[in-house]
């Protein structure tokens, strides 16, 4: 199997993202753009599923709840990913092998298909999730493994600049 | 109920309490304070990069054998701040550097001070390091 890494030594060698890696602005401007966007975007998910747990606004639909925060969710998100990949191309040696990176990929891609097949499931059928009891328990579960993932994800992310596994 | 979530904030609170007492940044946890070194050597390479710069020197050991090292800085706009410029630094220039000993890895430096050849001296410490007194003002 051909190795990525000179395509990762191509990436590094540009003169895009060797500019930004040496920018005394660019770079933290990208950086801190990233984490605000990620802690904007966890406290909406949190407010969502503490909702679909059963803890926070119960006494109002789930539906309205999930329709209201969805487009401020998808507003961070897209951001905080756009912000994720700049950061990767900048120095993609530095986390392609750091184990905590590539256990945050892992959590970002449960937690995505956590909250797709959440979300293709409840926009069809909105107007019955707050009475039928079977959708009230996947709720919780698909609230609870949301809040479990999104959770890992931060923390992995935040045990990235440790090198304890080179 | 408010019991319930005073207690909540008590806990957060004494939590948060806590925190400041710890490193704000990874240097407790990848160097060491008790292992203050002062490397004289040629630099071999300077990696002018964000989120940290690198510093590549070697220095000759009393047994007369090279020793590389890889001594962390702080970012490019605090090192600019500083004084410093990426031009400063040329391949093969002997300085000197003052900082600590990496924890596990033993070729690892955290670097404070950085004195080149023409005698202009430079603080390159990241934020969050020790208050050692080498940092300006």
């Amino acid at each position: 199997m051909p190795s990525i890494v000179p395509t990762f030594e191509w990436l590094e060698g540009l003169a895009w993202t060797t500019a930004l890696r040496e920018s005394p602005y660019g770079y933290p401007l990208i950086e801190t753009s990233h984490v605000a966007c990620i802690v904007v975007f966890a406290g909406l998910v949190i407010m969502m599923d503490l909702r679909l747990v059963g803890l926070a606004f119960t006494n109002a639909p789930l539906a309205q709840i999930q329709r209201r925060l969805f487009p401020w969710q998808m507003a961070t998100f897209i951001p905080s990913m756009a912000t994720g990949i700049l950061l990767f191309c900048v120095d993609p040696l530095r986390y392609y092998n750091n184990v905590f990176f590539l256990a945050k990929l892992v959590f970002l891609a449960l937690a995505g298909l956590n909250a797709l097949a959440f979300h293709l499931k409840t926009y069809g059928r909105a107007d019955v999730w707050d009475e039928e009891p079977q959708f009230i328990a996947t709720a919780r579960w698909a609230g609870g493994a949301s809040l479990l993932l999104w959770s890992l994800l931060i923390v992995s992310s935040r045990l990235i600049p440790n090198n304890w596994f080179k | 109920m408010n019991t319930k979530i005073f207690l909540v904030l008590l806990v957060a609170g004494a939590l948060c309490a806590v925190q400041p007492a710890k490193a704000h940044h990874a240097f407790a946890a990848e160097y060491d304070l008790n292992k203050p070194l002062t490397l004289n050597g040629v630099v071999t390479r300077m990696e002018w990069a964000n989120p940290h710069g690198w510093i590549y020197m070697d220095t000759k050991q009393p047994n007369g054998m090279v020793k590389h090292w890889m001594i962390e800085t702080a970012a490019p706009s605090q090192l600019s701040r500083h004084g410093l410029k990426k031009a400063d630094f040329v391949d093969g220039m002997t300085a000197v550097v003052k900082g600590y000993q990496g924890k596990n890895d033993p070729g690892l430096a955290n670097g404070r001070t950085l004195v080149l050849k023409d005698g202009r001296s430079f603080y390159i410490g990241s934020v969050g390091g020790p208050n050692d007194g080498a940092e300006p003002r």
